[in-house]
């Protein structure tokens, strides 16, 4: 039944189209309410209007668009802890309900920007590969493990992000990621393919955290070559060596 | 350490030794025939591998086992001879040596057999020099043509709407996709930010700007973008080059540019105007010589 | 002594009798029958004259110590690496020709791959065992250059390569060069994003030779970089060429050390003029089987149980194409680091260019290689020691060769591990260029560290045993002056010195 309202709702004021999964609380965030969240929360570095706050590195929110907030909202990187800090996934500050409030706010101080992109399932694995490693494996790993781009920055590995959240990473290019415009196709063919990645089996045993050689370097030497020296503790237990010298048939006590 | 007895006594030590060993000749069996019905039946990667090293193990311990406490620990000591030094041998190595054998003092005919070896070494390099080709002109050109439209790997050429600000692409000759030492890194960037010299200027409509993509400094694709801070980073050895200044080397190892792709707009597609004015990829000793 | 129960009795037309073997061996009851192996060794004997070398061979004296038992293994690995590789050479097709691909694995389905990069997907997926062989195959190859590198350790800190063994050194030295080019243009064959990646970077270390890199660079691969000759070529090198000179190099390596006989640690009956040990047969010949199968066991643990170079992500290589992290296998990281945190000095000296790839690409590595490869003549050269050595050294005793081989092995470690920087910086969260500065910073500072505190913890300890003040001279060696002789009989005898 709540569900039911908070989804007409959303269309009726038809700016934000429901994400997929969601839960909605009992309680809807009014206007008002939502307002006083982002005073509390967003307005100290991004400013009362969304004009950005150039002391606290907060760029303007005017105009970046529902899927922008939606994306850092959802996946923790916003609200920062204090400003200048590095946003990092974590778990959301929010919940669905105020999700929903802080982007109608957002969204309501202007200028437009692109919506919540409509993922549908059943993209091609195929040629989600083909993208996916022309345009996302050297930052993201052909592994989806992430790896770090320079700069103190980081290309995070995607076994958390949900579809939605990679198609609006696509479209707004967080960070320091670009920005990427493909039509729907090639969209859900590379979501399709992460989801590959993400459920995809190791057949040849652990992973060691899909970071290719340096890992697997780390178990060559820490594990391989200590196992090794320790059969040969074993083989060659018996030495002489530490003996006291002891004479040969024939020489003088020592 | 003989085995039993007359009387057929064994020594407790021995007897356990002899039980180890037999069950690690066990374990080897059971493995090894487990592993085989494994695989008959489809087999599965970690499985055989446990129990092929229980397999292994198992004979290696055995062995060992029963080389180090069922047989003879018998320290035994062997002389050693000395190492060459024979005076009579080394003194008659030298005469048969020194043995006039029409080989010392003809310098000449030394000189002559050097010139020789020297004459078959430049014939037995001729296998080797067709190996490959001579280098001439690859390294300093690329199959870019000016007119030549930037088209995405098979694909249509590209139009400006294709890229979003902060957005990039590989980019090729239209319809040549035979060099790739071409692929070339379309970026678009808020024009007002670019901060080209000269020519470089003139060859960058609206904020398009083109790169090579190979490194300058050992030839990897500059894959990853900082679009925040325009800043291309090569994940061999982390290069890092600014595209608001030419694609000039910023960070890590290389020390060149990596060459822009002088473009321009035609209508609703972009066209080079020519080839990359300095070689692409790695650099080499004359990268002036082209 | 052949038993007289098998002589051959002369000129009967029909075997002897009980009774006449009984009055022919003179006793009834004595010299019982010969046993299998004494009969399989007669048989040898008489078509192969073997019986001679044989007894002496199997006599031969090995010292026994765990630490001389890390060549062996590295020898067990390289017979792994061979029947593993013949395995997977049956499936490998060395062709850089494009072929559909066609496999279980989903997203590759359709696109069109190098029949090399198919042939490793089926062996992966398709071939019952296979991904498990090649999976064997590679961790074997890693842990072999490290097992090499632990041999040469022992090698070096005891002093085992005094004269007569300084020409083993450099042989063994060889076989480590071997090692290192096997496994590059090992896993470079299957054809993927990642090796290939690693080759584009070899090539552009050959291409940054002054004056004749271009050139070396186009014959080694066939033309500019990519090119279809790489995949056939290298596998030549891997299947064939590198193999062979293996084979030889590790005959001449072997061959040298029956020859010298083993060296040997102090304590004991040891002296410079005996070897003090078990026999070959039987002992030494169980334990190293039993060595060999305990070794292979550990490399099959690691093949079924770590994953290891899956192709199917990466997917083939296409020369436009990267993925990070991006490094090559661990022992060539060091190599790897070191490009990676050199500065960028690329300067232009009457008209030549050295570009920055070369010094840490080229000329480093073969500064520091050279220097290993001729350590036994430098050391001899500072100690002016040329005498015969066949007790092994305290690493303590030599503190300035101690030092030497622990600054080097810090310099390669340091390197190594800069090879990482990306993936350290990523599982820290840690800054890229903060720690390029730091290993930059590390790289000068704790090598000469490393040299000046091993040598004066070795000189404390030396001291404490009250020795001339030499940095590079050890101790006199053992107590000398007694020599022994064998007798024809095979026991041993005094001989005055």
């Amino acid at each position: 039944m709540a569900l039911a309202a908070g989804v007409v709702l959303a269309l009726v004021a038809g700016r934000v189209t429901p994400a997929s999964g969601a839960e909605a609380s009992a309680a809807q965030v009014t206007r008002s309410e939502a307002a006083a969240l982002y005073l509390q929360n967003c307005a100290s570095c991004h400013g009362q209007q969304g004009e950005g706050v150039a002391s606290a590195a907060g760029p303007p929110l005017i105009g970046v668009g529902a899927a922008s907030v939606d994306f850092y909202l959802r996946t923790g990187r916003m609200p920062l802890g204090a400003p200048g800090q590095r946003p990092q996934r974590q778990d959301p500050a929010f919940d669905e309900a105020q999700i929903l409030g802080l982007i109608d706010h957002v969204v309501s101080l202007g200028g437009g920007g692109p919506e919540i992109p409509q993922v549908r399932a059943g993209g091609e694995v195929r040629r989600g590969w083909e993208l996916y490693t022309a345009n996302c494996a050297a930052c993201h790993a052909a592994t989806g493990a992430g790896n770090a781009v320079g700069g103190g920055n980081v290309a995070y590995g995607l076994s958390e992000a949900t579809d939605v959240q990679i198609a609006e990473a696509m479209l707004i290019g967080p960070g320091v990621m670009p920005r990427f415009a493909l039509d729907d196709p090639d969209r859900d063919a590379i979501i399709a393919y992460v989801g590959f990645l993400r459920t995809a089996e190791s057949p040849g045993g652990a992973p060691i955290g899909g970071f290719g050689p340096v890992a697997e370097g780390f178990v060559a030497v820490f594990v391989g070559l200590t196992l090794l020296v320790a059969v040969s503790r074993f083989v060659g237990r018996q030495t002489h060596e530490g003996e006291p010298e002891s004479a040969l048939p024939g020489e003088p006590s020592p | 350490m003989s085995g039993p007895t007359r009387s057929g006594f064994v020594p407790p030590a021995e007897r356990r030794a002899e039980r180890l060993v037999l069950a690690a000749f066990g374990v080897t069996f059971l493995s090894g025939t487990a592993l085989l019905i494994l695989y008959l039946l489809g087999g599965q990667t970690q499985l055989e591998g446990i129990l092929l090293t229980l397999c292994l193990g198992g004979l290696g311990v055995g062995i060992v086992i029963w080389a180090q406490r069922l047989m003879s620990a018998e320290v035994k000591v062997e002389a050693r001879h000395p190492i060459g030094g024979d005076r009579r041998r080394i003194a008659e190595l030298g005469d048969v040596l020194t043995e006039e054998a029409g080989f010392t003092r003809r310098t000449l005919l030394i000189r002559a057999l050097g010139g020789a070896l020297a004459g078959l070494g430049a014939a037995l390099a001729i296998p080797v020099f067709s190996l490959g080709p001579a280098p001439g002109r690859a390294l300093y050109e690329t199959s870019w043509r000016p007119g030549a439209r930037l088209a995405v790997a098979g694909g249509q050429p590209l139009r400006p709407d294709d890229l979003p600000i902060g957005s990039l692409l590989t980019v090729y000759p239209e319809g040549d996709d035979s060099d790739p030492n071409a692929a070339t890194l379309l970026i678009r960037i808020e024009p007002e930010l670019l901060r080209l010299e000269g020519e470089a200027a003139g060859a960058a409509p609206d904020g398009y700007v083109a790169y090579s993509k190979l490194c300058t400094h050992a030839g990897c694709p500059v894959g990853l973008y900082r679009a925040a801070d325009h800043r291309l980073i090569c994940p061999c050895h982390q290069s890092e080059f600014d595209v608001l200044t030419g694609a000039t080397p910023v960070s890590g190892p290389a020390a060149r540019r990596l060459p822009q792709l002088p473009i321009r707009r035609e209508g609703d597609t972009f066209v080079a105007v020519g080839d990359f004015p300095t070689p692409v990829g790695p650099s080499f000793w004359n990268m002036g010589g082209g | 002594m052949l038993r007289r129960s098998l002589r051959p009795s002369p000129g009967r037309g029909r075997p002897p009798s009980r009774e006449e073997r009984e009055r022919a061996a003179g006793t009834a009851d004595e010299a019982p029958p010969p046993t299998e192996l004494e009969r399989l060794g007669i048989w040898l004997d008489r078509r192969t004259g073997i019986a001679g070398v044989a007894r002496t061979g199997l006599r031969k004296v090995f010292p026994d110590h765990w630490s001389f038992l890390l060549g062996e293994i590295a020898l067990f690995a390289f017979l792994i690496l061979v029947a593993t590789g013949t395995f997977l050479t049956f499936f490998y097709v060395p062709s850089a020709a494009l072929v559909p691909y066609e496999g279980s694995y989903e997203p590759l389905v359709g696109h069109e791959v190098s029949a090399a990069f198919d042939s490793v997907m089926a062996l992966s997926f398709e071939v019952r065992a296979g991904l498990l062989m090649r999976q064997i195959h590679h961790w074997t190859a890693l842990v072999f250059v490290g097992v090499i590198v632990l041999h040469l350790a022992r090698v070096f800190f005891t002093g085992a390569f005094r004269r007569p063994r300084e020409l083993n050194w450099v042989v063994g030295f060889v076989l480590l060069t071997l090692a290192l080019a096997e496994g590059f243009t090992g896993y470079s064959l299957p054809d993927d994003l990642l090796s290939g990646t690693g080759a584009r970077i070899a090539y552009s270390a050959a291409l940054s030779i002054p004056f004749i890199g271009p050139w070396v660079a186009s014959l080694v691969f066939g033309g500019e970089f990519p090119t279809d000759a790489l995949i056939s070529r290298f596998f030549v090198l891997h299947v064939m060429l590198l193999p062979g000179a293996f084979f030889g190099a590790i005959a001449v390596h072997l061959a040298f050390v029956v020859f010298h006989k083993h060296t040997q640690y102090r304590g004991g009956q040891a002296r410079e003029t005996n070897v003090v040990g078990r026999s070959f047969w039987p002992s030494q010949v169980f334990l190293s089987t039993g060595l060999f199968f305990l070794t292979a066991a550990v490399m099959a643990l690691l093949g079924g149980l770590f994953q290891i170079n899956p192709v199917w992500a990466y997917g083939p290589f296409e020369a436009a194409q990267v993925s990070s992290p991006a490094q090559p296998d661990w022992y060539v990281g060091w190599l790897d680091g070191a490009l990676r945190i050199f500065p960028p000095f690329e300067p232009t000296i009457l008209g030549v260019t050295i570009p920055s790839a070369f010094i840490p690409g080229v000329v480093l590595p073969g500064i520091l290689f050279t220097i290993v490869a001729v350590w036994p003549f430098i050391e001899a050269r500072f100690t002016r020691d040329d005498r015969e050595h066949h007790l092994l050294d305290r690493f303590w005793e030599h503190p300035g060769r101690t030092a030497t081989g622990v600054t080097i092995l810090t310099i390669f470690g340091i390197l190594t591990l800069a090879g990482g920087n990306d993936v350290i910086a990523f599982y820290f969260a840690a800054e890229i260029e903060a720690l390029t500065n730091t290993f930059r910073l590390l790289t000068l500072v704790v090598p000469p560290l490393a040299f000046a505190i091993t040598y004066r913890l070795c000189r404390t300890r030396r001291d404490r045993a009250d020795e001339p003040d030499e940095p590079f001279a050890g101790r006199t060696p053992g107590r000398g002056g007694v020599a022994l002789r064998r007798t024809a009989a095979g026991g041993f005898e005094d001989v005055e010195p």
